[in-house]
């Protein structure tokens, strides 16, 4: 078999058993199912870079293009409404195993010590998820995105003092715009997910490197 | 305490790489905060009297709907505002002016007729016909625009900020 | 903690992961039976649920209501209860509150133990909270008003000059004839007897491109007589309308585009077999919709003759019954053949409908002018 005289090689050189014996070969506490959102959570991650990558190339983020190449997606490319779809309900369920897992962890303590610093790069990736979701929001440039985003930039406005900058600097400008599109476009699909990737090399760093928390027991 | 040779060399490479490194986070990192924030700090006002039709068009005591578009430039684009206001004019032709974006947060107010209030339904604001807040969380009256009668025509004055 | 307590679920912990399990392949196996179930429930959801289609953003049109995506719902209901003057309290205030309470949980919870009955506080404000998001998302779903004319959205190129069709039978054929042809306008308030040039010609079609088209159709051009159609400047039509419209147009009358598969039939007047019996719903519906609803709605000059729907089409006018089943001297069918009668002239007044048309009428009358198609 070439497969077996291949592995020693290839490990000798990317250390193979080294990763599967850090990573896959770990003794884990006994948990329940709540302990798979996490997981799950990565899981519809993977899915919307996936879906999103191959969206972006036929999406076009411009006020006159943005809303025809959504309708040539859904109606004129081969499975483009299953791709569409899944990123849209991906988006949705994402949002919902974020929420779940943050529920799971709070309600069995796992943020104690010694996963303080797990705790808080997860707080940070909830933002940034729903940071996804309002970008996100906007880009099809329909009737719901443009006037929902119209009024949520609005209520950032009402932040005391710098409401009006904030406004501002969300909107490219006072109106909404194509400015707003092309930024929204750009957090949506680069600064967000950089952010996040970040964060999640970090989390599981920590998941993988503390353990993964056990169900408390009456006595903990 | 001695001081090791080596320590010192050590010292001497940690800062000079924090120099280093500070001055390239410095000089990348405003540059790239103004690249973003630029656009809001750009604030430019404009001012102007719009006609909105005959004074003569609009029926006395009932606020009615006028629409018209200005447009601005954000960036590189020529974004074309719809403005819409409510024109009330009472029996002595005094005209008031409301803008229909509700003081709240900036939704749509519509006029009804059957109970004669403006509501807003976001958050299910009334406001009454002189622009008063009747019930909801509204912080202010509705926006009333300066206005003017020339021969006849009703114009008034759009400030854009 | 102190170091002793940590010391403890050190001890603790290692005792669990010793009496546990291997993450490969015992846990993962859990975790990839999830994954694929949300797989599955994706797949689902986008075969059968979709994404529904929403109408072009379109500034003018300020009937709109605004909503959130739905996870944002809470947040968005939660500012109705905030009085003006505290608006910045809901906006500002409770959101960067909670955002700093969840990052610096673990730094202020400084209670070491980690069951539920000994954290009663901790989990007792958190399930209020979650209640009240749940029951707050709950309440702005139910208070939220239907969206006014949240009709169907044309996503397909057949579908939106079909839609386009429906427009400019409605709003332009009254002055600018059922086919584009113009002529002489009668019975329109302002504008009677003015000459109306034809606007399906070569001449206009290639000189004009789709946004000048649109924007005479948005703005108008009140110095020659065409009132504005657009949302913005007091017209029925949003951004969707008048694209569809021109769409329409272009597709319909400019000879240099090709027309797509499908959109012909859409638009076409079924064709009647010589022993088919027409129908309203199929046959006379399409026919009226292109020729008659123009002006025979209400708003218009028409002796309060509305033709809609059938119900309106058989018993609604200041002559009725405009149609007697069975009776090739109703109204409608003299009118139809250019008789002027006490119930008005040539229908219609510009441009008398081609003999096969009249011929679906007079055969529909004759077979008692059913609604429904036989089956």
């Amino acid at each position: 078999m070439i497969s077996k005289r291949m592995y020693p090689w290839l490990d000798e050189r990317l250390g193979l058993s080294g990763i599967y014996k850090t990573v896959l070969d770990r003794m884990v506490p006994k948990v329940n199912w709540w302990f798979t959102l996490g997981s799950a959570t990565l899981f519809l991650f993977a899915l919307q870079v996936v879906t999103g990558i191959m969206l972006s190339a036929y999406y076009v983020p411009s006020p006159d293009k943005a809303y025809d190449s959504i309708q040539y997606i859904m109606n004129g490319v081969a499975f483009g409404w299953l791709i569409r779809g899944i990123h849209h309900w991906g988006a949705t369920l994402m949002v919902i195993t974020v929420f779940l897992h943050m529920l799971r962890v709070f309600f069995y303590a796992a943020y104690k010590y010694p996963r303080e610093i797990t705790w808080t790069t997860g707080v940070f990736l909830l933002l940034a998820t729903l940071g996804m979701g309002f970008t996100g929001y906007l880009l099809p440039w329909d009737q719901k995105a443009y006037w929902a985003t119209t009024v949520g930039t609005s209520i950032a406005g009402t932040v005391p003092g710098i409401g009006e900058f904030i406004l501002r600097a969300l909107r490219g400008g006072s109106d909404l715009s194509g400015v707003t599109l092309a930024r929204f476009f750009s957090a949506h699909i680069w600064m967000f997910p950089a952010i996040i990737i970040a964060l999640i090399g970090v989390h599981i760093y920590l998941v993988i490197r503390i353990g993964i928390s056990s169900v408390p027991k009456e006595n903990d | 305490m001695a001081r090791s040779p080596n320590l010192s060399r050590r010292g001497f490479i940690m800062s000079v790489m924090t120099f280093a490194g500070s001055i390239m986070g410095i000089v990348v990192g405003l540059p790239v905060i103004g690249f973003l924030i630029s656009p809001a700090l750009n604030v430019t006002k404009s001012d102007a009297w719009v006609p909105v039709g005959k004074l003569d068009s609009y029926p006395v005591g009932v606020p009615t709907p006028f629409s018209f578009t200005r447009t601005k430039v954000n960036g590189w684009e020529k974004t074309v505002n719809s403005i819409s206001v409510f024109v009330l004019r009472d029996a002595t032709d005094k005209v008031r002016v409301f803008s229909s974006v509700c003081t709240h947060l900036g939704c749509r107010v519509t006029f009804h007729k059957d109970s004669n209030e403006f509501i807003c339904p976001c958050h299910d604001a009334h406001f009454n016909k002189d622009g008063g807040v009747v019930s909801g969380p509204p912080p202010r009256p509705l926006d009333q625009y300066e206005s003017k009668v020339e021969n006849g025509a009703l114009l008034i004055h759009v400030i854009q900020s | 903690m102190n170091d002793l307590q940590k010391a403890q679920y050190k001890e603790k912990y290692l005792r669990a992961k010793r009496n546990g399990e291997k993450f490969f392949p015992d846990s993962l196996y859990r975790d990839m039976l999830v994954m694929f179930a949300i797989f599955l429930l994706l797949v689902g959801l986008a075969a059968f649920v979709g994404v529904a289609a929403e109408p072009k953003a379109d500034p003018s049109d300020t009937a709109y209501i605004p909503r959130p995506e739905w996870y944002f719902l809470f947040l968005f209901e939660m500012l109705k209860f905030f009085p003006g003057s505290l608006e910045w309290v809901g906006t500002t205030v409770i959101p960067v509150a909670a955002v700093f309470a969840l990052l610096l949980l673990p730094f202020y919870d400084k209670n070491p133990a980690r069951h539920w009955k000994k954290r009663k506080f901790a989990i007792g404000f958190m399930s209020v909270v979650v209640a009240a998001m749940v029951f707050l998302t709950i309440r702005a779903v139910v208070t939220t008003p239907a969206q006014e004319n949240a009709g169907a959205v044309a996503t397909t190129l057949p579908a939106q000059i079909s839609a386009g069709q429906d427009i400019y039978s409605v709003q332009c054929a009254e002055c600018h004839g059922a086919e584009g042809e113009g002529g002489v306008i009668k019975g329109v308030k302002g504008l009677e007897g003015y000459k109306m040039k034809a606007i399906n010609s070569q001449d206009e079609m290639y000189t004009r491109m789709d946004d000048t088209l649109y924007n005479i159709v948005e703005y108008g051009q009140p110095d020659l007589g065409m009132p504005p159609f657009g949302k913005a400047f007091g017209g029925e039509l949003s951004r969707s309308d008048i694209d569809n419209l021109v769409t329409f147009m272009r597709y319909t009358w400019d000879n240099r585009v090709e027309v797509p598969k499908g959109a012909a039939q859409t638009n076409a007047i079924p064709a009647l077999g010589p022993n088919d019996i027409p129908s309203y719903d199929v046959n006379i519906a399409p026919i009226v919709k292109r020729y008659c609803v123009s002006c025979h709605r209400p708003g218009k000059e028409n002796n309060n003759y509305y033709m809609g729907s059938y119900s309106d089409l058989m018993n609604s006018g200041d002559h009725k019954p405009n149609i007697v089943a069975g009776d090739l001297n109703s109204n409608l069918i003299r009118m139809l053949h250019g008789e002027k009668i006490e119930a008005g002239g040539a229908m219609p007044p510009t441009k008398a409908l081609s003999p096969d048309l009249i011929s679906i009428f007079e055969r529909w009358v004759k077979a008692g002018a059913p609604e429904k198609p036989a089956k």
